[in-house]
């Protein structure tokens, strides 16, 4: 089993092992490692396995925690490693069965249907893969990535391809717009685009912009090679792989 | 950016307790919502603690130290962005601990949607099934995504959204606060427009009113405390089967602005 060892000026304090629970360490006596030093917050840092991989993570102390020479706020241990806490230091001894399962070791009730309820860590791990394995006969698994794009053809504005790659994009003077818009009188919002989970939605701002030569009313789905037209700038929507 | 907001938390229709907290710090520009779960196992006692931990970390002078080498958060974040991530961060784990230290907390657990305005950018950090929406002029787009075993479902295309609304598993969680010591938080910055209006909810409303008549009532209702009591009405009216919670915040541009963005807003009516 892996283990740690306080260290201080090179003399062991304490040894534990780490097992399905977090190892703390903090100068409360509480901690699974107490660290009796002004330098130490009370609940400074903790120790335990994600993945298979021992985390060691910093819980905000006002000092700091490092491995080997950087301070970390969370970082991956390996064999070998020093986590060093003030003055003194733990030594990680990760030779021994890394994995050991992770598991809260909460015994989950039989789903009442109206009662809001977790799944545990093994439970999702089972349907992710189920979804996955699922999902890759599924179109979605095509391997090939879209991305929406929009290409602009003429008009004044500060790009020429922008990809839209967040839920809300807008098209306006704004300095924070996606799509920004030059020149005088142009609205700081004139249009946005939004994206959902099945497309992405052309809407209006503080102008109507035009799809095909259509103006808009309310929200309407792109295609592929959609015309816009805003403030009198011309764009396409397109999807890039 | 000014604010004006709202929020309103009723039990429902049919359960006696309410496992929903919610906080809003307007001074700070902080929303918060968490929807408690565990019945027994004290669900309120678990939202409570989210949003009372996350108010005070965000509320603490301190400033965050350290830098972060595993996360692949990206460098781009506001420093305002990625402690709100640190406060949600802080709260599952001290929630996880105490449900584990009391065993008559054991299984406790809770959503959390916070949001955050500093200027006019507004930073999300989310965990569950509870929402944030941005209506803008008009639109309403959900800003967060469900960690529901079926909105997993629906986006990897295994079930219609259909499908999801009539499964009876839509009270399985893939995430929530307290259930391990650590958790994945969904966080995001979305730039805030003058006219915006926020809503954070419980899934008491969602499961009980269509998005047409969410986007619909905040239109209506101008004023985010008449807005906030309308949809708490017609999730009632629709069955109230669970606890209901809203925030509503409208944003406005800063009126020492005056005359100029007062005209402009009117001509922009106009045309």
């Amino acid at each position: 089993m892996a283990k740690l060892s306080l260290m201080f000026e090179n003399k062991l304090v304490k040894e534990v092992p780490i097992g399905n629970r977090p190892v703390t360490i903090g100068r409360s006596p509480d901690n699974d490692l107490p660290v009796d030093n002004l330098a130490v917050s009370n609940y400074h840092a903790r120790v335990y396995y994600e993945a298979g991989r021992l985390v060691v993570e910093d819980l905000d102390s006002l000092n700091g925690t490092f491995v080997n020479d950087l301070r970390v706020e969370r970082a991956t241990l390996h064999d070998g490693d020093s986590i060093w806490i003030g003055k003194h230091h733990i030594k990680v001894d990760a030779t021994a069965d890394a994995a050991i399962p992770w598991d809260t070791g909460r015994k989950t009730a039989a789903p009442k249907i109206n009662e809001t309820m977790v799944l545990d860590t093994k439970a999702r791990r089972d349907m992710l893969q189920q979804a996955a394995a699922m999902g890759e006969r599924s179109q979605f698994a095509a391997g090939r990535v879209k991305v929406a794009t929009l290409v602009i053809l003429s008009g004044r504005v500060d790009g020429k391809e922008y990809p839209l790659t967040n839920k809300l994009t807008v098209i306006g003077k704004s300095p924070m717009a996606t799509v920004r818009l030059k020149g005088w009188f142009k609205p700081k919002m004139a249009a946005q685009i939004n994206q959902r989970d099945d497309g992405y939605y052309l809407g209006t701002g503080d102008k109507v912009p035009s799809v095909n030569g259509n103006p808009i009313s309310g929200t309407v789905r792109l295609n592929d090679g959609d015309l816009i037209e805003i403030c009198g700038v011309r764009m396409n929507f397109i999807f890039r792989e | 950016m000014q604010i004006v907001s709202s929020g309103l938390s009723d039990v429902g229709r049919v359960r006696t307790n309410n496992e929903d907290s919610h906080r809003i710090v307007e001074s700070l520009g902080l929303f918060i919502l968490s929807d408690g779960m565990g019945g027994e196992a004290h669900g309120e006692v678990a939202s409570a603690m989210a949003v009372d931990l996350i108010t005070k970390y965000c509320e603490s002078e301190k400033e965050d130290s350290g830098v972060t080498v595993l996360e692949a958060a990206p460098e781009n974040w506001s420093s305002q962005t990625r402690r709100l991530r640190n406060a949600v961060r802080q709260a599952n784990y001290l929630i996880y601990q105490a449900a584990q230290k009391n065993p008559e907390q054991r299984g406790m657990g809770a959503t959390v949607t916070t949001a955050w305005l500093k200027d006019s950018l507004l930073s999300i950090a989310h965990v569950g099934d509870s929402r944030a929406y941005l209506l803008r002029s008009g639109n309403l787009q959900q800003l967060t995504n469900d960690h529901s075993l079926v909105a997993e479902q629906v986006r990897r295309g295994l079930i219609t959204p259909q499908q999801a609304e009539e499964s009876e598993m839509q009270s399985v969680l893939l995430r929530a606060l307290g259930a391990h010591p650590e958790v994945e938080i969904d966080v995001d910055e979305v730039e805030i427009y003058p006219r915006d209006v926020l809503l954070l909810c419980s899934d008491g409303l969602t499961r009980m009113i269509t998005e047409p008549e969410i986007a619909g009532t905040l239109q209506a209702e101008t004023v985010p405390s008449a807005a906030a009591e309308k949809l708490i009405t017609l999730a009632n009216e629709s069955g109230g089967v669970d606890n209901i919670t809203v925030i509503v915040a409208r944003f406005e541009d800063d009126a020492s602005k005056g005359w100029f963005s007062w005209m402009r807003r009117g001509s922009a009516k106009k045309d």
